[in-house]
C-alpha cells in the first residue's frame, strides 16, 4: 500500500453577513465579517440602507419645515437634533432664548440621554444573553419617558425646542411628578451599574473585549462615549457650554480601559449624572416666560454660515448650515455620530473572537466560501507551503 | 497654552483667505495644493491623539462654478473645532485624499464622493451606492448637486 507523502489543508473562511436586517441590529447596516476559523480577520461596512436624502429634503424646504424634519431624523434622540438645528439658526439669526427655555431644553436632552443609554445596555445585556435584565432595565426606562412626556407632550418625539425658546413649559405639580419619577429611577441606575461592573459572567462577556486605544479612536474620529470609555475627556457639553450647561454642574465621565465594559460603564455613569443634573435644573428652574410666540418669529433669516454641535447620547452630533438668505438654507449637513464610530469601526473587529462580534452571530446560518487558497504540508518534514487552488488545479504544484 | 492664534502661524504661509463660521469656529482657506501639509503641520504641532476629523462638507456652488470643501477638524486640547476650506473647479472636482493621514476621513470621503461628485485622489475605497440607492447612481446623479433632480 503506497503512503501519503503529502496533505493538503483547506482553511475554510466564513464570509458572514450581519445584517442590513437582523435582530441584533436596530438599523439596516451590513456588516460583513470574513473569519478564518474563530478569528475575525477583515470587516466590511456596507451603507445605504436607510439613506432617505433628508439633506437634499432640508434645502428644499423652509427653517420652519426642517425643524420638525430634523426631529424626526432619530426617534430616540429627536431633540439633541432639533437642538443642534435650532442653534445654527439662532446663531445666524442672533436669537438668543431665555435662561428658563434653556435649563427646559437641557432638561428634555438629559432625559433623553438617560433612556438612551438605558437603551442600549438593555440591548447589551439581551445580546450576551441576560433576556431578563433587559426587561428589567426597558421596564424602568419606562418611568423616563414618562418624565420625557410630562415635559416635552410626547413620550418619543418631542417637536419641543422652538427658535428663540421652547414650545411647552413645565409648572408646579409637573415639577414635583418629575422629581417623584427621578427619585424611583435613581436606585434602579445605581442597581444596573453595579450589576454591570460586579456581576462575573457580564465582566467576563464584556471586560478587554473591543480594547480601542485611545491613538485608534481619536484618528478614527470615533466620538461620545467610545472616546471617553478610550481614555479621551472630550464632551461637546463641557466643551462648548451651549444653553445652559455654563451654569449646571457634571463631570465628564472618563474611563481609561478601552473595552467593551468600559464603554457600558460611562453610559451608566453618564446616565446617573444626567439624573443629577435633571434634579438641579428642577430645583433650580429660573422663572420668566420659556414659551415663544412662534407668529413674532421672522420668516426668513440673515445669510451667513453657522456650525453646531451637541453632545448626543452616541457622541458629538454636528449641524452646518450655508445660508444665502430668505426661507429655505442653501446648504444643511447632519453629521450624527453614528456616521463615524459605525463606518469607521471595521478595524476595531480585527483579530476577535466571531463570537465577539458584539451581535447573535449564532442565530446566522452563514454563507461558507472558500477563498483561492490552500496550504500543502509535506508529511515528511512538517514544512508548509501556501499554494493557490489554481495552481494546484493546472498542476504546477509538486506533491 | 494652545490657541487660535498658534493656528494661525502654523498655517502662515499657507492662508489665501479666512473668516468665521458662527458662533467661533475659524475658518482658513488654503490651496488645495497644500491640503496635505497644511495638515501634516497640524498633526506635528498637536500629536495623533489630539484631534480628529468631524466633518467633510462640500457645498456647490453652481453660480461660481466651484465646489466648496471644508474639513471642520475638532481639537481636542482648544476645544474647539477649526475649519479648512479648500475650493475645487465644479467640472473636476479632485481633492487630495487624507484618508493615509487620518483614517478617520474615510466616512466623509466616501459620503462627499457619492453624494456631490468630489474625487478624493487616494482614496481607493470611494464607491458609488455608498449611500446613494442604485437608480439614481444608474442615472449618473450626485444628489446633492444643485442641479441634481431627484
Amino acid at each position: 500500500m503506497e503512503r501519503a507523502t503529502s496533505l493538503i489543508k483547506i482553511p475554510v473562511t466564513l464570509e458572514i453577513p450581519i445584517g442590513p436586517q437582523h435582530p441584533a441590529i436596530h438599523e439596516p447596516i451590513l456588516i460583513k465579517v470574513y473569519a478564518d476559523g474563530e478569528e475575525v480577520v477583515g470587516v466590511e461596512i456596507g451603507t445605504g440602507y436607510n439613506h432617505r436624502g433628508v439633506e437634499k429634503l432640508l434645502e428644499n424646504n423652509t427653517f420652519y419645515k426642517d425643524k420638525f424634519i430634523v426631529s424626526r431624523i432619530c426617534g430616540i434622540c429627536n431633540t439633541v437634533h432639533e437642538n443642534c438645528f435650532v442653534r445654527a439658526v439662532e446663531y445666524l439669526a442672533e436669537i438668543k432664548p431665555s435662561p428658563r427655555a434653556e435649563y427646559l431644553r437641557v432638561l428634555v436632552m438629559e432625559l433623553e440621554r438617560i433612556h438612551s443609554h438605558m437603551l442600549i445596555n438593555a440591548i447589551m445585556a439581551e445580546i450576551i444573553g441576560f433576556d431578563t435584565l433587559f426587561m428589567y432595565i426597558m421596564r424602568d426606562r419606562e418611568l423616563i419617558m414618562k418624565a420625557k412626556e410630562i415635559v416635552s407632550g410626547g413620550r418619543v418625539l418631542a417637536d419641543f425646542h422652538m427658535f428663540g425658546g421652547v414650545r411647552r413649559d413645565i409648572d408646579e405639580v409637573k415639577r414635583d411628578k418629575l422629581i417623584e419619577i427621578l427619585k424611583k429611577v435613581e436606585p434602579r441606575l445605581k442597581y444596573y451599574r453595579k450589576l454591570f461592573e460586579n456581576d462575573p459572567t457580564i465582566s467576563k462577556r464584556l471586560t478587554e473585549i473591543g480594547v480601542l486605544k485611545t491613538r485608534d479612536v481619536v484618528s478614527h474620529g470615533m466620538v461620545g462615549p467610545i472616546l471617553r470609555g478610550s481614555g479621551v475627556r472630550s464632551d461637546t457639553r463641557a466643551e462648548d457650554r451651549y444653553d445652559a450647561y455654563d451654569e449646571i454642574k457634571f463631570n465628564v465621565i472618563v474611563r481609561s480601559e478601552g473595552d467593551s465594559l468600559a464603554r457600558m460603564l460611562v453610559r451608566w455613569d453618564e446616565a446617573l449624572e444626567s439624573l443629577e443634573m435633571c434634579k438641579y435644573i428642577l430645583e433650580h428652574l429660573p422663572s420668566g416666560p420659556a414659551i415663544v410666540d412662534e407668529r413674532k418669529l421672522p420668516r426668513t433669516f440673515p445669510a451667513g454660515e453657522s456650525f453646531t454641535r451637541v453632545e448626543a447620547p452616541r457622541g458629538e452630533l454636528t449641524y452646518y448650515i450655508q445660508h444665502t438668505g430668505g426661507s429655505k438654507p442653501y446648504r444643511v449637513k447632519v453629521r450624527t455620530p453614528s456616521f463615524n464610530n459605525i463606518i469607521n469601526s471595521g478595524f476595531s473587529y480585527l483579530r476577535h473572537s466571531i463570537a465577539d462580534v458584539p451581535v447573535i452571530l449564532v442565530s446566522y446560518d452563514p454563507c461558507i466560501s472558500c477563498m483561492e487558497r490552500a496550504i500543502v504540508v509535506n508529511l515528511r518534514d512538517g514544512v508548509e507551503k501556501k499554494v493557490t487552488l489554481k495552481e494546484i488545479a493546472m498542476g504546477k504544484v509538486k506533491l | 497654552m494652545s490657541s487660535i492664534k498658534e493656528i494661525e502661524d502654523i498655517f502662515s504661509s499657507y492662508i489665501i483667505g479666512k473668516d468665521t463660521v458662527k458662533p467661533n469656529r475659524p475658518r482658513f482657506h488654503i490651496d488645495v495644493s497644500n491640503l496635505k501639509e497644511a495638515i501634516t503641520l497640524l498633526k506635528q504641532r498637536f500629536g495623533e491623539e489630539a484631534l480628529y476629523i468631524s466633518n467633510i462638507i462640500g457645498v456647490d456652488k453652481i453660480t461660481e462654478g466651484i465646489i466648496e470643501v471644508n474639513y471642520f477638524i475638532h481639537i481636542i486640547p482648544l476645544a474647539n473645532t477649526i475649519v479648512i476650506k479648500v475650493v475645487v473647479p465644479r467640472d473636476k472636482p479632485q481633492v487630495p485624499s487624507l484618508i493615509d493621514m487620518i483614517p478617520g476621513a474615510y466616512s466623509g470621503e466616501c459620503e462627499t464622493y457619492d453624494l456631490l461628485g468630489v474625487d478624493f485622489v487616494g482614496n481607493k475605497y470611494l464607491k458609488r451606492s455608498f449611500f446613494v440607492p442604485t437608480d439614481v447612481v444608474s442615472r449618473d446623479i450626485f444628489p446633492l448637486r444643485k442641479d441634481a433632480k431627484v
